[in-house]
C-alpha cells in the first residue's frame, strides 16, 4: 500500500485566492444596486463593460504570453467591478473599455499579474481617465441622481456647473449619507458602502484598521485645514461622508497587493492616505484628493515594506529580562 | 507579565476540535504485537550501536543498542523474544537505517531492574540525570530530544522553571491527553524528579483550555505537591511550540540563535515527565508509549504499544482503514511527515497516526503570493513569509538568511493560512536545512 506524500501542513484553509475575490465582488454588490436605483440601468451597462472588458483583456495577455489563464480567480472582474463603480453613469463605453486596457494590461500585467502590480490597477486606470477627459470624469459629468435614472436630460458633458458636493457644500448630511448627490456610481450610497464594508468584516477580507484610520484622519485634517486657510470650513463629518473617501477606503486602499503587509506599516499608509487628501481637497483647488492620495501612498508601500519589520521573537533590544520569579 | 496567548498562530479544525473528538475519551488499550522492528535513530543525534546479534534471545528491557557521541542514547528491547534481523530497512527518514527486529514470545521476560536510587523525592541529582540517559529517554512530544542533554547545563547557566508540555496543540492527537489522565501522579512525581536533579523550584504543567478533564486531574494530582502549578492556557496553534509556551508561561522570550536555557526555562513533554518518574522509582527503561491512530480507520484509539511496533499491524488492530486511505501522517496534520508506506514503526517521540481519504489529502496547488499578508499577521515569530519565500523560490540563501529565515519554527502557520495555498513552510524548512549544510561543510574547509 502506498499513500500520498506532501509536506506538512497537510490541512490549509477553506480561504483561496478566487473565493476572497468572490467576497469583494459580493461586497460590491450593494454599491452596484445602489447605483441603479439611484441613477438608472445606464449604471449596470457602465459595470458590466467594465468588468467584461477587463476579464477579456486579461484573458488575451495571458493567451498572447502564454501566462496561465487567471480569470478563474475572479480578481479581473474585480478590477473591473471597481473601476466601474468609479465612473459616472456617463461615462461613454469606450472609455469604460480604455479604462479597462490601462487597469489590466498597463497596470497589472506588465507588472506581473496578480500581487505583483504597485499601484491599484482600478484607481490608475481612474486617474488616466480622468487626466485624460476631465470633462467626462467629474463635474458636469456627475447627474443628479434621480430615483431609476428618470433625470429629464443628460447635462452638457463640458458643462462645469453642476458642482460635486465637495466644492459647494449645499448637500445635508442625510442626503451625503443615503447618497441623493451627484457622484459616481458606486461612491454615492454610503448605506451600500457601508453593507459591503461590514460584509468584509464578517468574512474576514480586510481588517478594520486601513479604512477606519483613513476615513478619521480625512475627516479631522480636513476640517483642521479649512480653519487654518480661514474662511469657511466644512465640518469633518461632512468630510468623511463626501466624494469618494469612504470607497476608496474600503475598496481601494485595502487592496491586498498595493497596501503595506505590516500593521504599522498599515497605519501609516492610511493615516498618509487621510492627510493627503485632506490636503488636496482643502489647499489643491481640486475637489477630490482621494484617487491621487491613494496612489501616492501605494507608491510609498515597497518603502514601507522594507523598512518597517516587525519584532522578530527574542531579539535581543527588546529582550525580557530573564531571571525573573514566576508565581 | 503573564500572558495567556501569544501573537499570531491559528485554529486548524478550529470550530468542533473534530479530529481530537475521535479519540479522547479512548483510555490507552495495551496493544502486544508479534514483532517490533526498533530503528537505532529513535532520538535525535547518532544512531546508536547495536549490541545484539541475529539469534540471540532478549529480555524485555534489556539494552539492545549503545549510546554514540554526546546526543547518543542507549535502545532497550522493548518485547522479550528472538532477534531475528539486525538489517538497515527503510523507515520514516530518507535515509535507510539500521534496525534490530525483535520475535515476541509473548512471555515478558524481564531484564533484572536497574539499580535503586531512591524514589523522585530521594533520589540523588547527579543519579536521576544518570538514570534518565541510561533508561534512554528522549522528549516525547515529536523532536526525540535526549532528556539528559537537556539537563545537563553549563556550571554558569541555571534553570529556575520547567514548563511541561501538555498543550497538544497539534490536530487530532489526543495520547498527551490520555497520559495526563491516567499517568498524573507518575507526571507530577517524574516532574518533581527534574525538578529535583536542576535544583529548581519552579515547575509549570502547561495545558490548553480544550483539555478541561486533564486540567482537572493535572490539579489534583499537583496538589500538596511544592512548587508545581498548573497552567491553564488558551487553544491556540502552535500554543505547545516550546519558545511561545515558554513566552505565555513565563513572560520570557528565548533569545535569538539561543536554547530556553539561557532564559533559565527547561521544557519538555508530559509523557516525557512520566517516563522519567518510572526510570527513576520503577528502575524501568522507557520502552512502551501511549500513541493515537486516528483519522480514517475502523476504529479510532489510543493505544500503548511497545518501541517499534509496526504501523501497519497498529491500524489493522484497530480495525483497517476506513474506505480508501490516501495518505497516512505520522503525528498532527499541522506538522507530522506524510508517509509514504505504512510499513514504519512507532518511535519515542511518535505522539500518534493520523489517516486521511482522498477528500482530505488533496493536493494543493499553489498560486501566485497576493501580498494578503494573512502569513504576516499569523507568524508566532514575527517574519514576513512571503518576503521569505521569495528569496528561498530565488535560491539566494544570502537573501532568505537576511530576511530571517533561521528564525522561522516551522509550525506551519503560514502555509496553512495561504489562500494562494503556497508552500511557505516547506520552502523555508528546505532552505533552513540548506543552510545549516552549507555552514556545516564551510566549517570544515
Amino acid at each position: 500500500m502506498s499513500f500520498n506524500v506532501s509536506t506538512a501542513p497537510h490541512i490549509r484553509t477553506k480561504e483561496s485566492t478566487s473565493s476572497i475575490m468572490r467576497n469583494v465582488l459580493i461586497a460590491l454588490l450593494p454599491c452596484l444596486i445602489a447605483g441603479i436605483i439611484f441613477f438608472g440601468f445606464l449604471s449596470l451597462f457602465v459595470v458590466a463593460v467594465c468588468v467584461v472588458s477587463c476579464v477579456v483583456f486579461e484573458l488575451l495577455f495571458e493567451l498572447a504570453m502564454k501566462r496561465p489563464v487567471t480569470i478563474k480567480d475572479c480578481s479581473a472582474a474585480v478590477t473591473g467591478m471597481l473601476l466601474g463603480l468609479t465612473m459616472p453613469v456617463t461615462a461613454p463605453w469606450w472609455m469604460c473599455v480604455i479604462g479597462s486596457a490601462v487597469a489590466i494590461l498597463l497596470v497589472k500585467q506588465a507588472f506581473g499579474g496578480i500581487g505583483d502590480n504597485f499601484l491599484n490597477p482600478a484607481l490608475t486606470a481612474r486617474a488616466v481617465l480622468l487626466a485624460s477627459w476631465p470633462g467626462r470624469m467629474s463635474g458636469g459629468a456627475f447627474v443628479t441622481p434621480n430615483l431609476l435614472g428618470k433625470y429629464a436630460s443628460l447635462p452638457a458633458i463640458d458643462a462645469l456647473s453642476k458642482a460635486t458636493p465637495l466644492a459647494g457644500g449645499q448637500y445635508s448630511i442625510l442626503d451625503l449619507f443615503i447618497g441623493n448627490i451627484p457622484g459616481t456610481i458606486g461612491e454615492v450610497c454610503k448605506i451600500a458602502i457601508l453593507l459591503g464594508f461590514a460584509y468584509l468584516l464578517i468574512t474576514r477580507v480586510i481588517s478594520w484598521g486601513v479604512p477606519v484610520i483613513i476615513v478619521i484622519t480625512t475627516g479631522v485634517f480636513g476640517w483642521l485645514f479649512g480653519l487654518m486657510k480661514g474662511g469657511e470650513t466644512l465640518n469633518p463629518l461632512y468630510h468623511m461622508l463626501s466624494g469618494g473617501i469612504l470607497f476608496g477606503a474600503v475598496f481601494m486602499a485595502t487592496d491586498y497587493s498595493t497596501c503595506p503587509m505590516t500593521a504599522l506599516g498599515q497605519i501609516i499608509f492610511a493615516f498618509g492616505i487621510g492627510l493627503l487628501t485632506a490636503v488636496i481637497r482643502v489647499f489643491a483647488g481640486y475637489p477630490e484628493g482621494v484617487t491621487y492620495a491613494i496612489l501616492f501612498m501605494n507608491i510609498v508601500t515597497p518603502l514601507l515594506d522594507k523598512y518597517i519589520k516587525p519584532r522578530i521573537y527574542g531579539e535581543p533590544e527588546k529582550e525580557k529580562k530573564g531571571g525573573e520569579k514566576v508565581a | 507579565m503573564i500572558k495567556r496567548s501569544f501573537k499570531g498562530g491559528v485554529h486548524p479544525l478550529s470550530r468542533t476540535h473534530e479530529g481530537k473528538q475521535l479519540t479522547r475519551n479512548k483510555a490507552a488499550v495495551v496493544f502486544e504485537p508479534e514483532y517490533v522492528c526498533i530503528p537505532m535513530n529513535l532520538h535525535l543525534g547518532a544512531p546508536s550501536e547495536p549490541c545484539v546479534k541475529k539469534g540471540d534471545i532478549v529480555k524485555e528491557r534489556q539494552v539492545i543498542a549503545n549510546p554514540v557521541g554526546f546526543l547518543g542514547l542507549p535502545i532497550h528491547a522493548s518485547v522479550s523474544g528472538e532477534v531475528t534481523e539486525v538489517s538497515e530497512k527503510q523507515q520514516l527518514g530518507p535515509k535507510k537505517v539500521m534496525c534490530i527486529t525483535i520475535k515476541n514470545d509473548h512471555l515478558h521476560t524481564l531484564e533484572e531492574p536497574m539499580e535503586d536510587i531512591g524514589t523522585c523525592e530521594t533520589a540523588d541529582p547527579k543519579k536521576i540525570v544518570e538514570r534518565i540517559k541510561a533508561a534512554g529517554i528522549c522528549g516525547m512530544g515529536g523532536a526525540a530530544f535526549p532528556l539528559h542533554v537537556k539537563l545537563t547545563i553549563q556550571d554558569e547557566k541555571y534553570a529556575d522553571t520547567i514548563i511541561l508540555n501538555g498543550a497538544e496543540c497539534e490536530t487530532h492527537l489526543t495520547s498527551d491527553f490520555r497520559t495526563m489522565l491516567e499517568r498524573s501522579d507518575d507526571i507530577v512525581a517524574g516532574l518533581r524528579a527534574i525538578m529535583r536533579a536542576m535544583n529548581c523550584k519552579h515547575g509549570i504543567i502547561a495545558i490548553e483550555d480544550n483539555k478541561p478533564e486533564a486540567i482537572e486531574a493535572m490539579k489534583k494530582a499537583a496538589a500538596g505537591k511544592e512548587g508545581i502549578t498548573v497552567r491553564q492556557l488558551k487553544t491556540k496553534y502552535p500554543q505547545g511550540s516550546e519558545k511561545q509556551l515558554i513566552t505565555v508561561v513565563t513572560g520570557r522570550e528565548v533569545p535569538r540563535g539561543k536554547l530556553p536555557i539561557d532564559c533559565h526555562v527547561i521544557v519538555t513533554n508530559v509523557a516525557t515527565a512520566a517516563a522519567v518518574k518510572s526510570a527513576v522509582e520503577d528502575c524501568r527503561p522507557l520502552v512502551r508509549r501511549v500513541t493515537t491512530v486516528t483519522g480514517k480507520v475502523k476504529c479510532p484509539m489510543n493505544l500503548l504499544v511497545p518501541i517499534g511496533t509496526n504501523v501497519h499491524d497498529l491500524i489493522e488492530y484497530c480495525g483497517g482503514y476506513d474506505g480508501e486511505a490516501a495518505k497516512l501522517i505520522a503525528g498532527g496534520m499541522m506538522t507530522g511527515p506524510a508517509a509514504p508506506t505504512d510499513n514504519f514503526s512507532i518511535t519515542k517521540a511518535m505522539g500518534g497516526i493520523v489517516v486521511l481519504d482522498a477528500k482530505e489529502a488533496v493536493a494543493f496547488e499553489e498560486g501566485p503570493c497576493i501580498r494578503c499578508a494573512r502569513c504576516v499577521s499569523v507568524c508566532p515569530i514575527g517574519l514576513n513569509p512571503a518576503k521569505m519565500k521569495q528569496y528561498c523560490d530565488a535560491n539566494d540563501m544570502e537573501g532568505a538568511k537576511r530576511n530571517n529565515v533561521m528564525d522561522c519554527i516551522v509550525c506551519g502557520c503560514c502555509s496553512f493560512t495561504c489562500p494562494a495555498n503556497r508552500y511557505l513552510t516547506a520552502s523555508f524548512k528546505n532552505m533552513k536545512d540548506r543552510i545549516t549544510l552549507a555552514s556545516r561543510l564551510g566549517g570544515k574547509k
